[in-house]
């Protein structure tokens, strides 16, 4: 099964399958073995790799609270609909700056085509650079900044068409 | 012996005086707001009272409910707690006059102490240090004439101020005039009484304070030294005891000055006796609190003693058993306050209902607290959640032991400031007790996770979305149950519509 999170304005596909070998879970193209047991109702124990984590979670319609090692992670399902549906708050097809932070370069021009997960923007904030990807396969319609810019969080940067 | 106690408060302080009633054999009355109703310390009193509406000002702080409450149960004495009434030196009188005892000081200690000015005066007669300041309120122009003459920078400090309320620093001339209207109209607003004194600023301050007990038989004891150097908005997150940074010297003038300030004003009961301290171990008188302190754990934790026991004990007229000298240090104590609010959104509060709690637990290891899964954070008190308190034989141990600890607390609903904590604790000028009150300031990069793990979150809400039961649908694709209507299921029959 295939579940596609908005967290900070970031679109991630987790895809979990199981079979008789066990759990695999796919994020990003990145395969992590896992093997989980529910503790309560609200509380996992989680393996990932070899490593135990106990993680809180609590799910409210699409809302998901997820608490992890002190911090809270705010997720949003979205369903495929949602996904495809193009100008919905946060579609695949929008680029947005998660946080305050500075544009340091732009990897493609308008009019590019990029693949899903392909990296388009590289943003700077606290000191870190992290790259911004295309949450889906598309041609990149505008780009609303420039590089040096400095952005508020959830500033939209990239729209995306599809092909 | 008291037989009932009344317990004038709410939350984690009225959880904790109830279990010390209970330990001590008295039974144990409660009142509660409107809000309340669903709180831990109503269901673990013996008996409880409804007082009215959710606004402090119409249930908590109303002195004759509570007296008529103290009355109609029965209640032989009151333990106020802190904040709420527990400083009201007219609730003091009240309860004396009604024929009931006031778990504290006198009313004459209280008002006394209470009045910063008075307080200053106390503290100079009694050969205490004081920072260079105003001696009492003054008008705008002397204040400008005494921030001239001191240096700048300097402190506008409200006379009837607490809380970092009606308080400005000023760092030069050009803004002394701005910054004492702002510091005028908030103390008035916070506390009707617009009069300011001016101070010299300590540049890398310490907060640094003595815990007092005192019998009604002459004898004044302290407790040592907490340190409460880690604040955010002049209020404090994280205290310790002893303090990292003080000399066995300073320890010893720094309790016996203590002493000797308590004693000024005939003092009784659990008190503390704050400092401000420069970096070459001067320190400065700041007040007197005269009530038990929020972070009263680490000092218990680090002298055996049960404070909120003592309290009441005083309060029936016995000595205490011990002397100055039988007092030791054991050890370090760390307390965080576990707080609903976003540290990256400056540290706002943030209420709501805490879907699930899951609080740490081992060795050397005490959760003050009155939440529990289900339990609402509403915006009419104070966010704390818990105050988590770590003991270990050296700072590093009580250090180690925190982080642990910390990293176990689970709590979904609200944001909270644990993954805060947990940085403060792993950061090095912490581990170092390289601290003073600028420290959250100094340390913009505590205030959010830079490199969160994302991926362990995004795989357990994957395993939550696997398991998630199908949400009964009625056909038009919502749930039967609105979010309104399990609120109101959860709550019962509410009195208050505001809810």
């Amino acid at each position: 099964m295939t579940y596609s999170f908005k967290l900070d304005n970031q679109i991630y596909k987790v895809n979990i399958e199981e079979d008789d070998s066990g759990v695999v879970v796919e994020i990003s193209g990145e395969e992590y073995p896992v093997e989980y047991t529910k503790l309560d109702d609200n509380l996992y124990s989680i393996i990932i790799n070899d490593k135990s984590f106990t993680i809180g979670t609590f799910k409210q319609g699409k809302q998901i609270q997820v608490f992890h090692a002190g911090n809270l992670y705010e997720l949003e399902a979205i369903s495929d609909r949602e996904l495809s549906k193009s100008g919905a708050m946060g579609s695949g097809l929008e680029i947005i700056s998660p946080m305050p932070s500075r544009v340091v370069k732009l990897l493609k021009s308008e009019g590019d085509t990029v693949e899903e997960g392909e990296s388009v923007v590289v943003v700077e904030a606290m000191k870190m650079e992290s790259e911004l990807k295309a949450l889906q396969a598309g041609t990149i319609k505008t780009i609303k900044v420039s590089e040096g810019d400095a952005v508020e969080a959830k500033t939209l940067l990239v729209v995306l068409t599809e092909e | 012996m008291f037989e009932k106690i009344l317990i004038a408060n709410r939350g984690e302080i009225a959880v904790r005086i109830i279990r010390a009633c209970k330990e001590l054999g008295a039974k144990t009355v409660a009142v509660y707001s409107d809000a309340d109703r669903s709180s831990l310390h109503v269901a673990l009193a013996d008996e409880a009272y409804h007082i009215g509406p959710p606004k402090p000002a119409e249930s908590y702080l109303v002195k004759e409910k509570i007296i008529e409450v103290a009355k109609k149960s029965g209640a032989q004495a009151i333990h106020p707690g802190f904040g709420f009434l527990s400083e009201n030196d007219s609730f003091a009188e009240l309860c004396e006059k009604e024929g009931i005892v006031f778990i504290g000081p006198t009313p004459e200690a209280i008002r006394l102490m209470g009045d910063k000015i008075t307080a200053r005066k106390i503290a100079k007669e009694a050969k205490v240090p004081l920072v260079p300041g105003s001696d009492g309120a003054v008008t705008d122009v002397e204040a400008a004439m005494v921030a001239e003459k001191i240096g700048y920078p300097v402190m506008i400090k409200a006379s009837a101020g607490g809380g970092g309320k009606g308080m400005r620093l000023v760092r030069d001339k050009e803004e002394f005039e701005n910054s004492l209207r702002m510091a005028k109209s908030e103390a008035l607003s916070s506390f009707g009484d617009d009069s300011v004194f001016v101070e010299r600023f300590i540049e890398q301050p310490r907060h640094i304070e003595i815990q007092i007990l005192a019998d009604s038989h002459g004898k004044v004891l302290h407790l040592f030294e907490r340190e409460c150097s880690i604040q955010r908005r002049h209020q404090k997150v994280v205290e310790e005891a002893p303090s990292a940074y003080l000399t066995e010297k300073t320890r010893k003038k720094m309790g016996d000055t203590a002493v000797r300030i308590a004693k000024a004003v005939n003092y009784q009961g659990a008190g503390t006796v704050e400092f401000i301290m420069d970096q070459k171990q001067n320190f400065f008188f700041l007040e007197m609190n005269t009530r038990v302190q929020v972070e009263h754990p680490v000092t218990e934790m680090i002298t055996g003693i049960d404070i909120v026991k003592w309290m009441i004990r005083i309060a029936e007229g016995e000595k205490l058993p011990f002397k100055q000298s039988d007092l030791k240090i054991n050890g370090h104590a760390l307390e965080c306050r576990v707080y609903a609010e976003d540290p990256a959104m400056n540290f706002m509060p943030s209420p709501g209902i805490l879907h699930y709690v899951k609080a740490p637990t081992g060795p050397g290891v005490r959760d003050d607290s009155s939440i529990y899964s289900g339990y609402e954070v509403t915006s009419f008190y104070d966010p704390m959640l818990s105050k988590l308190i770590t003991w270990g034989e050296t700072r590093e141990d009580a250090l180690k032991k925190m982080v642990a600890a910390l990293s176990e607390y689970v709590v979904l609903g609200v944001r909270t400031n644990i993954g805060f904590l947990i940085r403060v604790m792993d950061e090095e000028e912490f581990n170092q007790a390289k601290i003073d009150t600028g420290y959250i300031e100094r340390h913009p990069e505590l205030l959010s996770e830079e490199s969160p793990e994302i991926d362990p979150a995004l795989i357990a809400a994957a395993v939550t979305m696997e398991h998630a039961v199908p949400e009964t649908n009625n056909g038009n694709g919502k749930s039967t149950a609105s979010n309104w209507k399990l609120l109101a299921r959860r709550l019962g029959v509410s009195r208050n519509p505001l809810i």
